[in-house]
């Protein structure tokens, strides 16, 4: 049910940013599940397994896998749908946390929250990257095939 | 005349590169672009650069007679504008594929770099639900949802107007940063709210670089350095700058005597 929610606040708030990133209005349904799939799944991850730095990776997966799949079905870039389903994964509470702690003086706290922040942003882009390069071998791979099968 | 349509040539893919790069498309897509519809106007030799602030193209039609042509365009402001993006594309597979000359493209293309982003009050609608919304992802309460609704909105409005007087995206960062995070210190303080950190996350959330980090990671491992650098350094100073605008506004008002709930 608390999931249920999460996916309703992630899926809404994609809807937010993709009026302000314009996109296009046959396909900002589509995005917007994108994005709240993803959060759901960072929303999981973080809370009950494995970390929310595991949850950044897994979820950026997800957003990456589902965007290839309907980047191929309703014939799209894909960034239509990566960029606003990755929005609610990019640790902005990370950066607030960290100015905080260096507000307060308190230095190691700082160190470790800026430390994973930046983890986090790294291990989206990772995600989205590993989907992105099995999509690209798929492409290629099923390019060949064919060629073969129209020279026999 | 095999050099008036060259010209025209290298113009329209000029065009097409410079609205994608404009909205915030990866490097690879932006060649990958230019050098299609340079091929579909039979032009074998085509070679393309592409950096977040300048393209340069050149390309020769060979044979004894023809004369490399080299171009280099400026690129200022950046912004994303996903519908842009996504027309450009579909041009592009158009010009590829069936037989559109290059006037009518040019008429195309020049129709996508004008189309407008959303109605304003439809954005500032979508900023207000973002910011709110994302209040409520962050373990804000029922008490902030109003409070992060309504600062979002004019978080939103702020930054719309820092553009209108085109000043730079540091002194942007911050100015709508620390307006957001004093508006959300007020609301705690006079029990609006119950507390201001989820409130300016979610209004910081409106301005964190995701599209510039994804893009910068990406362009790295595609070894598209230079790019990969100028784009994590844009990133990096706009991770600056909101984090500067939050926390002067926050260290001010714990020294001015409040306490940041």
């Amino acid at each position: 049910m608390t999931y249920f929610l999460q996916f309703i606040f992630g899926f809404v708030s994609t809807v937010g940013f993709a009026i302000l990133f314009h996109v296009p209005k046959r396909n900002i349904f589509m995005s917007s599940l994108v994005g709240g799939v993803g959060w759901v799944v960072f929303a999981y991850c973080r809370n009950d397994y494995g970390g929310a730095l595991l949850g950044c990776f897994l979820a950026s997966c997800v957003v990456g896998l589902l965007a290839g799949i309907f980047s191929r079905v309703y014939k799209e870039t894909a960034t239509v749908y990566t960029i606003p389903g990755i929005i609610p994964l990019v640790p902005g509470a990370g950066m607030y946390y960290t100015t905080l702690y260096l507000i307060n003086g308190e230095l190691s706290k700082a160190a470790t929250t800026g430390t994973q922040t930046l983890l986090m942003a790294g291990s989206i882009s990772v995600g989205l990257l590993v989907v992105g390069s099995f999509f690209k071998m798929h492409y290629t791979l099923t390019g060949k095939f064919k060629r073969i099968i129209k020279k026999t | 005349m095999m050099k008036q349509v060259q010209k025209r040539i290298i113009i329209l893919a000029l065009l097409a590169g410079e609205i994608m790069m404009k909205s915030g498309a990866e490097i690879y897509r932006v060649e990958d672009t230019i050098t299609r519809i340079c091929r579909a106007c039979n032009i074998p030799y085509v070679e393309v650069f592409v950096t977040p602030t300048g393209i340069f193209l050149s390309l020769d039609k060979g044979g004894d007679d023809s004369e490399m042509f080299t171009f280099i365009k400026r690129i200022k402001g950046t912004g994303t504008d996903l519908g842009k993006i996504s027309e450009v594309n579909q041009f592009s597979r158009d010009f590829v594929s069936t037989d559109l000359s290059i006037e009518d493209g040019m008429k195309r293309l020049k129709q996508i770099a004008q189309s407008k982003p959303y109605y304003l009050w439809l954005r500032i609608l979508g900023a207000a639900f973002a910011c709110a919304f994302f209040c409520l992802m962050f373990k804000g309460t029922i008490k902030d949802f109003p409070c992060a609704f309504v600062i979002g909105a004019a978080s939103y409005l702020l930054s719309v107007s820092f553009e209108q007087f085109e000043t730079n995206y540091f002194i942007k960062g911050f100015c709508c940063t620390a307006f957001a995070a004093f508006l959300a210190l007020i609301c705690a303080a006079t029990g609006l709210g119950d507390n201001s950190g989820p409130i300016t996350i979610g209004a910081l959330m409106l301005f964190v670089p995701g599209v510039a980090i994804t893009n910068a990671i990406r362009d790295f491992l595609a070894s598209d350095m230079l790019s990969g650098l100028a784009r994590a350094a844009e990133a990096f100073f706009v991770a600056i700058s909101l984090a500067t605008g939050a926390g002067v506004v926050m260290r001010l008002w714990v020294l001015l005597g409040g306490n940041i709930i």
